[in-house]
């Protein structure tokens, strides 16, 4: 279509994020530093992944679910939770509390996923003539991109950055923490497995998105409690 | 807690919004189309004389508007595509008469003038044929200051189509307000062909000079013009006018061509084979064929038979001629072909045209021959002469409308009549191009030479010099004669010929200036509502009133 229409996409697909940083005591706070080193994690962490993808994976002819494959894939898609350690545990923070901080670090990570994956599919093709729904989606899957990642996070600072938490809630923040990992082979395997189209996905991972961060929600402030 | 449960409710609201939303967008994903790509033929773009005839223009970027678009609405900038098969001529007629403006238009022929087609013509393609024919007439002779293009039905353009109708009753004309279909033909702008050049091509077949004898034999040529003109010149195959002359005198040239060598079954007479360009343009290539001859070339030809437009016809031909049908060639040659025609069930009659010398209209090829002082017929289906760019390939000639056992019976009526007055069997009933015999007409040969030029477009101007199916008819002509001889020149000035005549139109699904207004407020909104939001939950109720509050104790103070 035209400029018109990238520039709503653009603020679908990037505006949360801003407005997440402004909205939230982030900004108070002043955790730009710690966004921007999560979201150089998250460059490093693709990279690596790009080269793991490149050097297991076989290039399928067709568009068929093959198990195996998505396996590995899913196998490599834990690199992510490597990265995501790293960068809450490993990396030095400007003084800030464990709260902000996953926040902050899921907001990078997210922010460079959605510019890394969706912005140069949406330069080049939101600018197009014909009209699609496909790009206005997109906005919307990086909207549940951003809160899944927000959730993946908290749940990765009570795994490994919180010690006195309920014994009874670990297996929950573990099983939790794995479904939120595994959600990109999960989709996948309902669009090609399943043949679900992109609208359908699109509302499954908003869906699921909202559910996990209600989830995490939950388990964060119940793990707060008893420290309070 | 309490911020808890001040929480739990917007949350609860903006997954059922969001839900919402989703399901909106489901129900509408499915209304999308991919961009269409179709094959487009331009209407052709020409000059007599310097006055301008045809589409002048080649690009196309405009909404697309079906016929039933609101009356009084302004089209300048919409594109009207018209179905030929529910075209009303009158109304087309008159939007060209009053020169109205319009953003372009576009035809869309059905499948039976395309070559790929199987179907058979029937009763109704009868009649479609002819609309196309007088729609084809009107184009080419007005003058049309926005973009005309053809093209064939398929399932994507229908269900555009289909799409673009339902637009219009609902009453929205498509605009850049309210979204619907954009065509979009990126071309240059059209230019000039540099002097374009027509290409004729003859062959002999010598005639057995008895031996001492000082007088030349005596030549009979045998002429038909292959170069064709129609409203869209991509589509002007003239699979009958006159792809079925040209079928059939290469058909004739490989008969006698068989007799002929044998030396027993030698004629006394030369035959002279001639493919001539530029018929539709006052025969033009025939008369610079004509000039090349030596006057004791031209002395030594009897006559000449023209063959055109013998391939759709029932029972009845027609023998055209300038001269009196008192003069002896004449006579002999239509007592000739009537006699065999009596015999094969074939009626022929006869039509007398004087020519005007100071008209330079040559409606028949005979014509240019009497002009030259040569006795000359034309054998045609066509009872009338026709006028300029009539009947000279129109997008309605396809091969669908052509009865190859038309062609294969001219071709024997022709054949056979030339054979009897060459070894002087006249009104003798003898068959020698019988079906049984060596020398019968051979169908496959003629159907495969239809079906190839009836997949060709042959507008001369288009036609390089060294086009491959000029080349084509250069070696298949040598197959069959000999001093095979391709002349080249250059058609007169009098015409004038633009290029782009093929172009490839996309079809966008677009959406309007309205619907992103509208999607730049939902968006909007739903920033705004995550902010209120994400306030509330992380900072306070309290914390949100505060940010609104704020700036006007501040505007006051400054005040």
């Amino acid at each position: 279509m035209t400029v018109f229409h990238f520039f709503n996409c653009a603020i679908l697909t990037f505006g949360p994020h801003a407005v997440y940083y402004s909205a939230t005591p982030l900004s108070e706070y002043d955790t730009l530093g710690t966004s921007v080193k999560a979201a150089l994690v998250y460059l490093g962490t693709a990279l690596v992944k790009l080269v793991c993808l490149a050097t297991f994976l076989k290039v399928s002819e067709n568009e068929s679910f093959d198990p195996y494959q998505e396996l590995l894939k899913a196998l490599i898609g834990f690199i992510d939770v490597a990265g995501l350690y790293f960068a809450l545990t490993q990396l030095t923070h400007r003084n800030i509390s464990q709260n902000h901080k996953f926040q902050a670090v899921g907001l990078g990570w997210a922010f460079a996923d959605s510019v890394l994956h969706r912005l140069a599919p949406l330069w080049v093709g939101a600018r197009g003539l014909e009209f699609t729904w496909d790009y206005i989606l997109q906005g919307l899957e990086a909207n549940a991109n951003l809160v899944f990642s927000i959730s993946l996070a908290a749940l990765g600072s009570l795994m490994w950055l919180r010690k006195n938490k309920p014994k009874t809630l670990v297996p929950i923040i573990y099983a939790c923490a794995g479904i939120v990992a595994t959600m990109p082979s999960i989709t996948s395997y309902l669009r090609r497995g399943l043949g679900w189209h992109f609208p359908k996905v699109v509302g499954f991972e908003l869906f699921t998105s909202l559910a996990m961060a209600f989830i995490s929600w939950q388990l964060f402030s119940a793990c707060q409690r008893p420290s309070a | 807690m309490a911020a808890r449960d001040l929480g739990g409710r917007p949350v609860l609201e903006s997954v059922y919004s969001v839900i919402a939303l989703v399901f909106v967008l489901v129900a509408c994903a499915e209304l999308c189309d991919a961009a269409t790509v179709v094959d487009v033929y331009r209407l052709i773009q020409y000059d007599i004389a310097g006055a301008p005839f045809g589409s002048r223009l080649a690009g196309l970027n405009h909404h697309a508007s079906s016929l039933h678009f609101a009356p009084g609405a302004d089209l300048s900038r919409t594109v009207l595509v018209i179905p030929v098969r529910d075209l009303n001529l009158g109304y087309v007629k008159d939007y060209l008469s009053q020169r109205q403006p319009l953003g372009g238009l576009l035809f869309l022929l059905p499948q039976i003038f395309s070559f790929e087609s199987k179907e058979n013509s029937g009763n109704g393609e009868e009649l479609l044929k002819n609309i196309v024919m007088e729609l084809e007439q009107l184009l080419i002779h007005t003058n049309i200051p926005y973009p005309v293009y053809f093209a064939f039905e398929n399932d994507d353009i229908n269900t555009v189509l289909a799409d673009i109708k339902r637009n219009d009753e609902s009453g929205q004309p498509a605009t850049a307000t309210t979204g619907g279909y954009k065509l979009v033909v990126s071309t240059t702008e059209p230019k000039k062909v540099a002097s374009p050049v027509i290409s004729n091509i003859q062959g002999w077949l010598p005639g057995l000079k008895a031996d001492g004898d000082p007088n030349q034999l005596p030549t009979i040529a045998i002429v038909a013009s292959y170069d064709t003109f129609g409203a869209a010149p991509a589509l002007s195959m003239g699979s009958d006018s006159n792809g079925s002359g040209v079928v059939a005198l290469l058909e004739i040239a490989r008969l006698f061509s068989l007799l002929y060598s044998n030396p027993k079954t030698r004629g006394r007479y030369n035959l002279l084979f001639g493919l001539t360009s530029g018929g539709p343009y006052n025969y033009n290539g025939t008369h610079k064929w004509l000039r090349s001859f030596d006057q004791r070339l031209r002395e030594t030809i009897d006559y000449a038979i023209c063959l055109n437009s013998i391939g759709s016809w029932d029972n009845e031909l027609w023998i055209h001629v300038s001269k009196p049908p008192e003069n002896a060639y004449i006579k002999q040659t239509f007592e000739g072909l009537s006699n065999v025609g009596d015999e094969l069930g074939i009626k022929v009659g006869l039509k007398h045209k004087k020519i005007n010398i100071s008209n330079s209209r040559v409606a028949w090829e005979h014509e240019q021959f009497s002009r030259h002082r040569i006795t000359a017929a034309t054998l045609s289906e066509l009872s009338t002469a026709p006028g300029l760019f009539e009947n000279t390939g129109s997008l309605a000639d396809s091969r669908n409308f052509v009865n190859e056992a038309a062609v294969i019976k001219s071709v024997k009526l022709v054949a056979e009549s030339l054979a009897r007055h060459i070894y002087g069997h006249q009104g003798k009933n003898i068959q020698i191009f019988a079906d049984e015999g060596s020398l019968a007409v051979n169908p496959s040969y003629i159907r495969s030479w239809l079906d190839l030029l009836s997949r060709t477009p042959r507008v001369a101007p288009f036609l390089s010099k060294n086009d491959p199916f000029v080349m084509a008819l250069k070696k298949e002509l040598e197959e069959h004669t000999e001093e095979v001889i391709l002349q080249n020149e250059v058609l007169d000035g009098m015409f004038t010929f633009y290029d782009s005549t093929k172009a490839t139109l996309n079809i966008y699904q677009v959406a309007s200036v309205t619907f992103d207004l509208l999607l730049l407020l939902v968006l909007g909104s739903y920033l705004i509502v995550l902010f209120s939001f994400l306030i509330i939950t992380t900072r306070g109720l309290d914390d949100l009133i505060s940010l609104f509050r704020r700036p006007p104790s501040r505007k006051v103070k400054t005040a």
